[in-house]
């Protein structure tokens, strides 16, 4: 017998959606690394939070250790690593936008609404899952690629990447109440060598060419 | 029995774990520990395979195994075929950990412990993956296995020497396989699909329901796939290149195992899990595997001719063989169920599955001789060697004995699955009247064009390289191969000799799988109806016309003949012996005087040069007047054929292509995701409606 009713569920969860998407927000509009790296940091929080929620309304124990994990290397972890590299680089703080953040917010803007719209039109799919999570779900999903694609320096396209696993934990939790441990296990094993990588070709271009990630199109043959 | 499968996986978990961690105080340490854990696993797998095959035939083995993944249930199923498949597997394997460390340490002595380590890991993985893969007893365990292989031999293709060949031949065995593990991936999750379920039952209950088309379209996939391991032509371009890189007892399980277990998986995925209920398998089916077979046949060991890099040259054999035995395989398919096949499904079954050992047998001894003689001159190139009988007198003995079984001469074990294949062939032409018949009887001439042929070839493999004079000083210094590694070829030469003076008695391993594949009588009823020394075969369908051969009886003939011949010649010895040089015309002989290989093999070279477009160049350098050459220098090559007109022109296609896509692409990283966010959007608006 679970602890929580399935309506408060749904409505923590729906609460938690909401600061998940104002939390994109910040990331989307931040002007500075610092900004974007922190704000991530609370959406992972967020996204831990959730899924201590989920875990004690099902009592599947594996949530419990993925809201764990989630806490500790996307709240925590690596949020310090994106911190210490800026730090080591000591270098161009702010953000480099491709098109105007006031642009890609109200893209960000059509994505939300985008996201919103298709999750009405997938009407049966809907009845099984709790509350606004689909919606929430994609529209991080989709924001975290945009804020990858419209950001010319390879750490804040790192901040787009690891809001946009954000996205796709969020909706795996929400919409299936998890998915099988090991595969969870693997997506954030993708994010620590996805984050490794990145963090070593940023550093060492830095430090034997003196070039960003953003550079490497003058490679092109 | 029960506890067999258990022992194999933890003598080879124990190798592979152990050679991790005891590199860290001793790579030689590890690299023994290693190979003896090997040793162990290969043991096991042979007493369990022997003890299946011989002890309960017919049986069964089913072993659950622990439940990795919510979604497929994972087993193990050691039927008759998977049963002697691990005997393959085992009897090389004991052979290649039994030699490979004192291998390694003459090979490579300056070899690093990591590099050590990583062999010893390599090597256990790689035979626990062939050893389980053959165990398999549901789809998802098998691609595991398959793919588990295909890593390890790349990581011991690529661990012998450091150069660019080895990485080129690496790279190009790891896009071809998994090329070919593509294809078989299609082929096994359209029927884990309809099946709903991983295990072989389902798969075949799923495979009862298919119809025609796409029956033999899923077979054609898993042809595409295991052919391109097996090596066959033309899909056997990474397989002269990827071979000779390994080391050398890795070569030896890589040729002599690795192919087969493709064979095996061709085997299980056709016969037993994709075959209709009743009736005759498809047409195409049988005659392409033929086809395909007698091609591989033919044009291995042609090319093998023209090779003088003595492990390159046992590599393209390896492709004539999968040619000979992909020949019985496509016979038992044609004939299989027909209603005039009769017994002579089981004859083409039973000397495929025959060739499958024997191959293994000495194309194992084969590579495990040419890798003493590598290990002791560092020389491949068979014109740089010579005059070895005298030095290494075990290696050219062992090496001339699997020279003589590779050549399917009598009385050793190649003959007698030549003999079964030429049976079933003929047999089979008098079965089908019109061009069907003529198409099988020109299968049957290709296969004795091709025993004549590799004769010759190992004619001039052997003859270049252990007689004559030593035409380097590395050549000149061999000594003898440290006991171990004679010992790992001792057994496998002994093999070579049993399975050819007694084959009768090994029928009776052959048993449990050809019934368990033909669902019909067992190999030793039809072959040896009149006792195990005895092989015969019935050709016509009465049964009266038969033919038979005693393998015990024609070795005691050969001893008997020879035995005479030698009392004869030192009964008539009368006048004084003087050792002295061969005449040369009153000139010193020296090295130079030998046949060197390029030589021995130019007439078939003029004969086939349809086939090779041979090149050559030659220069002179002449001193002062035309008359007085002062050096010639000759170069000369032949080329593929499948790799000139099938992949280079794909090569060539390919990089138009990229050509053609760098011209466009901006280079820059987020214009790519931005590409990436826009199709995932008209995607999800385009087809995010409920179903």
């Amino acid at each position: 017998m679970s602890p929580l009713s399935p309506d408060a569920v749904h409505t923590v969860i729906d609460d938690l959606g909401a600061l998940l998407l104002f939390t994109m927000i910040l990331i989307v509009a931040a002007g500075q690394i610092y900004r974007a790296i922190y704000s991530v940091a609370a959406q992972s929080l967020l996204i831990s939070i959730a899924g201590a929620v989920l875990a004690t309304a099902t009592g599947n124990p594996d949530l419990w250790v993925i809201a764990g994990i989630t806490l500790a290397v996307k709240a925590i972890l690596l949020p310090w690593v994106l911190h210490r590299v800026v730090q080591r680089m000591n270098v161009r703080r702010e953000v480099e936008p491709v098109i105007p953040i006031a642009a890609t917010l109200a893209l960000a803007v059509a994505i939300v609404v985008v996201s919103f719209q298709l999750s009405a039109s997938l009407g049966p799919v809907r009845q099984a899952i709790t509350g606004n999570a689909l919606p929430v779900g994609i529209a991080l999903t989709l924001t975290g690629v945009l804020v990858m694609a419209t950001r010319k320096t390879a750490l804040t396209q790192m901040v787009g990447l690891f809001a946009s696993e954000n996205g796709i934990f969020f909706t795996a939790m929400a919409v299936t109440q998890g998915m099988p441990l090991i595969i969870e296990i693997g997506v954030i094993l993708d994010v620590i060598l996805a984050a490794l990588v990145m963090t070593i070709m940023v550093l060492r271009v830095r430090s034997t060419v003196d070039a960003d990630i953003a550079d490497l199109d003058r490679l092109r043959g | 029995m029960e506890s067999g499968p258990g022992v194999i996986a933890a003598c080879y978990g124990a190798g592979a774990l152990l050679s991790l961690l005891l590199a860290r105080w001793s790579g030689r340490l590890a690299l023994v520990v290693s190979h003896l854990a090997a040793a162990a696993g290969a043991a096991a797998g042979l007493a369990l395979s022997l003890g299946l095959l011989l002890g309960e035939p017919g049986r069964t083995l089913i072993r659950p195994l622990p439940n990795f993944f919510p979604f497929a249930k994972l087993s193990l199923l050691i039927d008759g075929l998977s049963a002697y498949f691990l005997l393959v597997v085992s009897v090389v394997a004991v052979a290649a950990a039994i030699y490979g460390p004192a291998y390694l340490r003459a090979h490579s002595p300056d070899a690093g412990s990591t590099r050590q380590a990583a062999q010893g890991f390599a090597l256990n993985v790689f035979l626990g993956c062939m050893a389980f893969l053959c165990c398999a007893g549901d789809a998802l365990t098998f691609l595991f296995c398959w793919e588990g292989m295909t890593l390890a031999s790349y990581v011991l293709v690529v661990s012998d020497d450091r150069d660019g060949e080895n990485a080129r031949a690496g790279l190009l065995y790891m896009v071809m396989a998994h090329g070919g593990t593509a294809l078989l991936l299609v082929a096994f999750l359209a029927l884990t699909e309809r099946a709903g379920a991983f295990d072989f039952a389902a798969l075949r209950a799923a495979a009862a329901g298919l119809d025609g088309p796409t029956r033999t379209t899923l077979f054609f996939l898993a042809l595409g796939g295991f052919a391109t391991k097996a090596g066959v032509v033309p899909l056997h371009v990474w397989l002269p290149r990827a071979h000779p890189a390994a080391p050398s007892h890795v070569s030896a399980l890589m040729s002599g195992v690795m192919l087969k277990v493709a064979i095996y998986g061709l085997l299980r995925f056709t016969f037993d899990l994709l075959a209709p209920v009743a009736g005759p398998l498809p047409f195409s089916w049988g005659w392409t595997v033929l086809f395909v077979g007698t091609t591989s046949a033919v044009l291995g060991v042609l090319y093998a001719l023209q090779q003088h890099d003595l492990k390159r040259l046992l590599a393209f054999h390896s492709v004539e063989n999968i040619g000979i035995i992909l020949i019985g395989v496509g016979l038992a398919m044609i004939l299989w169920r027909q209603s005039t096949g009769g017994a002579l499904a089981t004859v083409a079954l039973t000397a495929a599955l025959l060739h499958t050992v024997n191959h293994a047998a000495f194309k194992g001894l084969l590579f495990l001789g040419a890798g003493s003689v590598l290990s002791r001159t560092h020389l491949r190139n068979i014109e740089e060697l010579g005059g070895l009988a005298r030095r290494m007198p075990w290696t050219a003995g062992l090496f001339l004995l699997g020279a003589v079984a590779i050549s399917a001469l009598p009385p050793l074990n190649g003959f007698v699955s030549e003999w079964l294949t030429f049976q079933a062939l003929l047999g089979g032409a008098t079965r089908f009247h019109g061009p069907a018949g003529l198409v099988i009887v020109f299968s049957a001439a290709m296969l004795a064009l091709t025993g004549g042929l590799a004769a010759a070839c190992f004619a001039k493999a052997f003859g270049v390289t252990f007689l004559g004079r030593p035409r380097t000083s590395q050549a000149e210094h061999a000594t003898e191969a440290p006991p171990s590694m004679i010992a790992g070829m001792l057994w496998l030469g002994a093999l070579c000799v049993a399975l050819g003076v007694a084959p009768g008695y090994a029928m009776r391993l052959l048993d449990a799988p050809t019934a368990a594949l033909l669902h019909g009588p067992g190999a030793s009823a039809v072959v040896t109806a009149r006792g195990p020394l005895v092989l015969s075969t019935a050709l016509t369908p009465s049964g009266t016309n038969g033919t038979a051969i005693s393998m015990t009886m024609v070795a005691a003939l050969l001893i008997a003949l020879s035995a005479i011949a030698l009392l004869l010649r030192r009964g008539v010895r009368r006048a004084p012996q003087r050792v002295a040089p061969t005449w040369t015309c009153g000139m010193t002989p020296t090295a130079r005087f030998d046949y060197t290989a390029t030589a021995f093999a130019k007439p078939l070279r003029l004969v086939f040069a349809a086939l090779y477009h041979p090149r050559r160049e030659v220069t002179r350098e002449t001193a002062g007047t035309p008359y007085v050459v002062g050096r010639i220098h000759y170069a000369g090559e032949i080329v593929d054929l499948a790799e000139t007109h099938i992949y280079h022109r794909v090569e060539r296609e390919i990089s138009a292509l990229s050509q053609l896509i760098r011209a466009r692409s901006t280079g820059r990283i987020y214009g790519y995701i931005g590409f990436v966010l826009a199709a995932l959007f008209v995607a999800l608006l385009l087809l995010g409606v409920a179903y």
